[in-house]
């Protein structure tokens, strides 16, 4: 009896499907040191994110939600599912984080940056950079966190490129660019919310138009998934619609807010993490001024148990880790070999994917998401730059081995 | 599936990751305050009033 025949005897029969114990204890184990630890000597908000963090990174895995993917499956082939489900995100996000940083839970903050230069050029690099890594932020995370070794190096890059992000960017800070601008201020929040939906509304359209036009048909998978499996047996071994993985990421959001007082993000920890290396090495990143900013000053003195994207990463990575062990899948990436023009595409992806988010004020997650969440409109232009820059990422993978 | 990773790589990996993250932590201010031997931990580190997730000032400021 071959391998499919045999699990399909198995599914048939309604037995569970095999899973990776190994890996299953080895991120339970993970989750249950680490929380304790961040239970014993920090606090318990800290706990929360943690497992915020986890269930992101279940929901990522599970959902396979790639920015990355679905912006290039909608270019090259017009399939547009990928795109729906984004801007459902976005969408159900605004409706859920807009009021409550507006006032409505007392001690919050949106998620704001500056508009400029920095934003374009950083923005449009790290779209650029993700086509080549292969991931974005969170993509780049949640892979690792699933065995990937090829994304394993695109993080060792980012992270270097953030670093030498956080050196180059008040240079750019002071190219031309004006204050964060936030359309709650004019319009207040459910009219920020109305525009915003209405421009969501337009994307939704045009993203449907090309692509009936280049397949003929509008595809409506959002809440696709295999029939013949429950939906308890979905829900812990994948694969997740688009629409489960989407809710999940926008309640996830929303919760990240309410804990944390500010929504999701998750580039800022890399830097951090390479500061600190930079620092363990002899390197003095306390004279460079983005570490002189309070935030930045902080977190690089202090403990990466009391930085709430690091505790938010370490819950992602140990997420995507007991996902991939229920779907029997870690490190199912890494089945081809490594070649050398894949590992360059690496390289250089992560190091500009690095680069842009530092510039660029975040990454898919910490700009577009979070940013357009909170109804700031940087978090548009974000969108706007890093897609054009994705296109031509698009066009030079091919240059490096990796398919469209 | 077919197992694809050595257990040991692993469990190596995860353990060093441990590892530096709990040196970090030992060499923290909210280590020692926990210790009884600091004035302060930074259990809030965000800058609200900051124009940028990563506490960068707004370009009105700078100039």
């Amino acid at each position: 009896m071959t391998v499919s025949n045999a699990q399909a005897t198995v599914e048939a029969a309604g037995k569970f499907p095999k899973v990776d114990r190994f890996i299953i204890t080895l991120s339970l184990l993970g989750m249950a040191l680490l929380a304790s630890l961040i239970w014993l000597e920090t606090a318990p908000f800290l706990v929360g994110l943690f497992f915020v963090g986890a269930l992101l990174g279940i929901a990522l895995y599970h959902g396979a939600f790639g920015f990355t993917a679905g912006w290039r499956n909608w270019v090259v082939t017009g399939n547009g599912t990928g795109m729906r489900a984004q801007l459902f995100l976005l969408g159900l996000a605004c409706l859920l984080i807009v009021p409550v940083v507006s006032g409505g839970i007392e001690g919050t903050a949106g998620t704001i940056a500056p508009v400029g230069v920095s934003l374009i050029v950083g923005s449009f690099l790290f779209g650029f950079g993700m086509q080549l890594g292969g991931g974005c932020g969170s993509g780049t995370l949640f892979t690792v966190g699933a065995g990937n070794l090829r994304m394993t190096l695109t993080l060792i890059f980012f992270i270097i490129g953030s670093v030498v992000g956080t050196v180059h960017l008040p240079f750019w800070l002071d190219a031309p660019g004006t204050d964060p601008i936030q359309l709650t201020s004019s319009l207040g929040p459910w009219g920020a919310i109305a525009l915003q939906w209405v421009a969501l509304a337009g994307l939704w359209w045009l993203v449907g138009r090309r692509e009936k036009r280049m397949t003929g048909k509008t595809s409506h998978g959002l809440l696709d998934r295999d029939r013949s499996v429950s939906v308890f047996r979905t829900l812990l071994t994948g694969r997740w619609p688009f629409l489960w993985a989407a809710v999940v990421l926008a309640v996830g959001n929303l919760l990240t807010v309410i804990l944390s007082g500010t929504p999701w993000g998750v580039t800022f920890a890399f830097a951090l993490w390479g500061a600190k290396i930079a620092q363990f090495i002899g390197i003095d990143m306390t004279q460079v001024e983005f570490w002189t900013w309070d935030y930045g000053a902080l977190a690089l003195r202090d403990s990466l148990l009391v930085n709430v994207p690091s505790v938010m990463n370490f819950g992602v990575l140990l997420g995507a880790m007991l996902a991939a062990g229920l779907a029997n899948k870690y490190n199912a990436g890494s089945k081809n070999p490594l070649v050398l023009r894949s590992v360059l595409a690496a390289v250089i992806g992560g190091s500009l994917m690095g680069y842009g988010a530092r510039l660029g004020f975040g990454c898919n997650i910490g700009a577009m998401f979070s940013g357009i969440a909170s109804a700031s409109v940087h978090g548009w232009i974000w969108f706007a730059s890093a897609f054009v820059g994705s296109l031509l990422g698009i066009k030079a993978r091919p240059y490096f081995g990796l398919g469209n | 599936m077919e197992r694809m990773y050595k257990r040991w790589r692993v469990v190596v990996i995860m353990s060093a990751i441990l590892f530096v993250v709990m040196a970090d932590h030992l060499r923290s201010p909210t280590f020692a305050f926990n210790m009884g031997q600091g004035t302060q931990t930074t259990l809030m580190q965000r800058d609200l009033g900051a124009c940028a997730p990563c506490g960068a000032p707004c370009p009105s400021e700078r100039k």
